[in-house]
């Protein structure tokens, strides 16, 4: 086991594993700390680290398993990333490593500002940062939503 | 091709001082696992230093193992040696490259353990484990010792 695990974790996968690999570290500066290749190259499994999370990025390792890539495109799962940098800068080095940036950066009604980038197999991740102390009463003002379980 | 395990840990000291850890103290911090053992009964592992030194293990009676010879002694950045078990065949040396990259006040500890698939079906050293199995508990392993390096540098 590693040092420590969240209790959710997601697997990303992709055709080219490994190319994805040095792509997440350019893009987000995902931190690489576990990859299992077997005697032919093929990644066999990884995790990346990314401050107090993890995810998998692996393969298609059966037929249930497929990247946007090979599915026309369609996501089923999206990866959020909440960071405490700034989000345009991080948008910057995520554009800069080849990410299609879906939506600029911009402040949310809940006070985070978001964007929304798409990988060049499909993948679509949102960053999100907070930059404003937002209370649910001026969210529901704000929206019209009803909203449970915001203290 | 050989199989690969890479697995890194960011450790809370200098690259200096993580390599001289690494080496010089291996006998410190070092824990000797019953599922990838050096030697049948686990003696004392120590670095033999420099460009032309050696990995080994002194055993309780005094005899010593060596566990590999140093391939490359790059401190404080690179490390690489082999690696071969008392249980494996006497040809088959595989091979660790142990490298040391500061970022920020930290370092990152990282091993890449070469070859390992190459260790024959059928020995001992396998544990009978399919090569998935096997791999991955190699980087667990790893993972434990850059783990427990990191509780040494940072005493």
């Amino acid at each position: 086991m590693a040092d420590w695990r969240g209790a959710l974790m997601s697997a990303v996968v992709y055709r080219d594993p490994k190319a994805a690999l040095k792509f997440l570290e350019a893009a987000f500066g995902f931190e690489l700390f576990m990859l299992i290749e077997d005697g032919e190259g093929n990644l066999v499994h990884s995790e990346m680290r990314f401050g107090n999370a993890a995810i998998m990025v692996g393969y298609e390792w059966s037929d249930d398993y497929r990247s946007p890539a090979s599915i026309g495109g369609k996501v089923t799962q999206s990866v959020a990333i909440g960071i405490d940098t700034d989000i345009r800068a991080h948008c910057e080095r995520a554009r800069a490593a080849g990410m299609e940036i879906l939506a600029e950066p911009e402040l949310q009604f809940y006070g985070d500002s978001t964007y929304r980038c798409r990988d060049p197999e499909g993948h679509i991740w949102t960053v999100s940062q907070a930059v404003q102390a937002v209370s649910r009463e001026e969210a529901e003002a704000a929206t019209g939503l009803k909203i449970t379980g915001w203290v | 091709m050989t199989s690969k395990v890479y697995v890194a840990l960011r450790v809370k000291a200098t690259p200096e001082r993580a390599f001289a850890a690494f080496t010089d103290e291996i006998g410190e911090w070092w824990r000797a696992s019953p599922l990838f053992e050096t030697t049948p009964r686990p003696g004392t592992l120590s670095f033999e230093p420099g460009p032309e030194g050696r990995l080994i293990e002194t055993r309780a009676g005094g005899k010593v193992f060596e566990i590999g010879r140093i391939r490359a002694w790059e401190p404080p950045g690179r490390l690489v040696f082999s690696w071969r078990q008392a249980n494996f065949p006497l040809d088959l040396h595989t091979e660790v490259e142990v490298r040391f990259e500061a970022v920020g006040e930290e370092t990152r500890v990282s091993i890449e353990h070469r070859g390992f698939d190459q260790v024959p079906a059928g020995s001992a050293a396998r544990h009978r484990f399919p090569d998935a199995v096997l791999l991955a508990r190699l980087a667990e392993y790893w993972q434990s010792q850059i783990r427990s390096l990191g509780g040494r540098v940072t005493r």
